[in-house]
């Protein structure tokens, strides 16, 4: 005999992903440690900008980068030779990384060693959006090469974001414009700082670096 | 691309939740999902019917999606709920208050929620 009952279960589906989520922010915390996660289109400049942080900030901070991209691990060895101690996780097919992908990093280091955690997201404006990845702030970076719609075409990203990075100003007014994207940055959400850098000329990274809340000696 | 990574998870709670249950057969696992978590329904159906494939538990089972109206908070006056507006010409998702009006709004992405399984229990 065999009964048919129905469960009412109520319960996130990947409640396990919130959950380390939350653990590692908590952790964070606790020990008093900075991790930000770095999201963004291809080719934005979330490497190049994470490369001027390193040269920045590890003179005075331990950083730890874990880049996430589906395969090489190009941007992890270019962040490293800026004094920063990389790894890279390759996410095969993945769009985005998870918190258990950072857990399992995070598992294999002493995280007393360092100071401050970057991750460094998949190329992609949609994705990454869904899956915390425990850090305490979320930014998402865009360049005015990408056109002056990029912001209005992926707005959810930017709903979940602390900081938004309008990377590329170097080029501004060389036939690319920062406006509107600054403009739209500002009114999808008016609790985001928005920042317009260069990853070239380390042009509004003092600005970046004060919005992270990372004090320079 | 996530609908693979989602329904992974749903069959690993749903293994659980039937375990706890000595149940013989899954049959219907309900699931709702917020329309700005960007969950494609036909992926995500095609991701459960490949991950059940070789489990004798979940043979047969049905995997039934419900998205659930978006939901914000207003920065300005607190309300949480519906958006009177959702986009308009401007921004593809311009969400306005349903209350004070205001456009100055989080969204409220509620995640991907099991919310019944029917099961097979053997007596
Ligand atoms: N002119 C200019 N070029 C830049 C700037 N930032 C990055 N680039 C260039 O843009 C290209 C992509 O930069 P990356 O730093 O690799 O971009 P990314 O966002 O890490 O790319 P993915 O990880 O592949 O998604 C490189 O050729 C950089 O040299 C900038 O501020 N100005
Ligand atoms: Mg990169
Ligand atoms: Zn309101």
């Amino acid at each position: 005999m065999t009964q048919e009952k129905k469960i009412t279960v109520k319960k996130q589906a990947y409640l396990v992903n919130d959950e380390i989520a939350d653990n590692i922010r908590r952790l964070m915390k606790e020990k008093n440690k900075l991790f930000f996660n770095i999201m963004g289109s291809i080719g934005a400049g979330k490497t190049l900008l994470l490369e001027r942080l390193a040269e920045k900030l590890s003179p005075h901070y331990k950083i730890f980068v874990i880049n996430g991209d589906v395969a090489t691990t190009i941007d992890a060895d270019r962040i490293a030779a800026k004094g920063a101690t990389t790894v890279q996780i390759n996410t095969g097919g993945g769009c985005h990384l998870s918190a258990n992908l950072i857990q399992k990093e995070l598992d294999k280091i002493n995280i007393d060693d360092y100071d401050i955690f970057f991750a460094e997201n998949v190329g992609n404006l949609i994705c990454p959006a869904a899956w915390d990845v425990g850090a305490q702030m979320n930014m998402v970076v865009v360049s005015i090469t990408e056109g002056e719609y990029v912001i209005k075409k992926h707005p959810i990203i930017f709903k979940g974001a602390n900081i938004a990075v309008i990377n590329k100003c170097d080029l501004d007014g060389l036939g690319f414009d920062s406006g509107t994207l600054v403009e739209d940055a500002n009114k999808i959400k008016s609790d985001m700082e928005v920042i317009c850098t260069s990853a070239k000329t380390s042009l509004g990274l003092e600005a970046l670096i004060d919005a992270l809340g990372i004090q320079l000696p | 691309m996530h609908e693979y990574s989602l329904a992974s998870a749903i069959v690993e709670q749903v293994k659980k939740i039937a375990q706890e249950h000595n149940a013989s057969k899954v049959k219907t696992i309900k699931v709702s999902a917020d329309p700005y978590e960007m969950v494609i329904p036909d992926l995500l159906k095609e991701a459960y019917g490949i991950i059940i494939d070789e489990l004798e538990l979940f043979k047969d089972s049905n995997l039934e999606l419900l998205i659930l109206p978006a939901e914000i908070i207003c920065i300005d006056c607190d309300y949480k709920g519906e958006p009177s507006i959702e986009g308009d010409d401007e921004f593809a998702y311009n969400f306005r208050c349903a209350k004070c009006g205001s456009r100055d709004t989080h969204l409220n992405i509620r995640h991907l929620t099991i919310e019944t399984v029917d099961l097979e229990i053997l007596e």
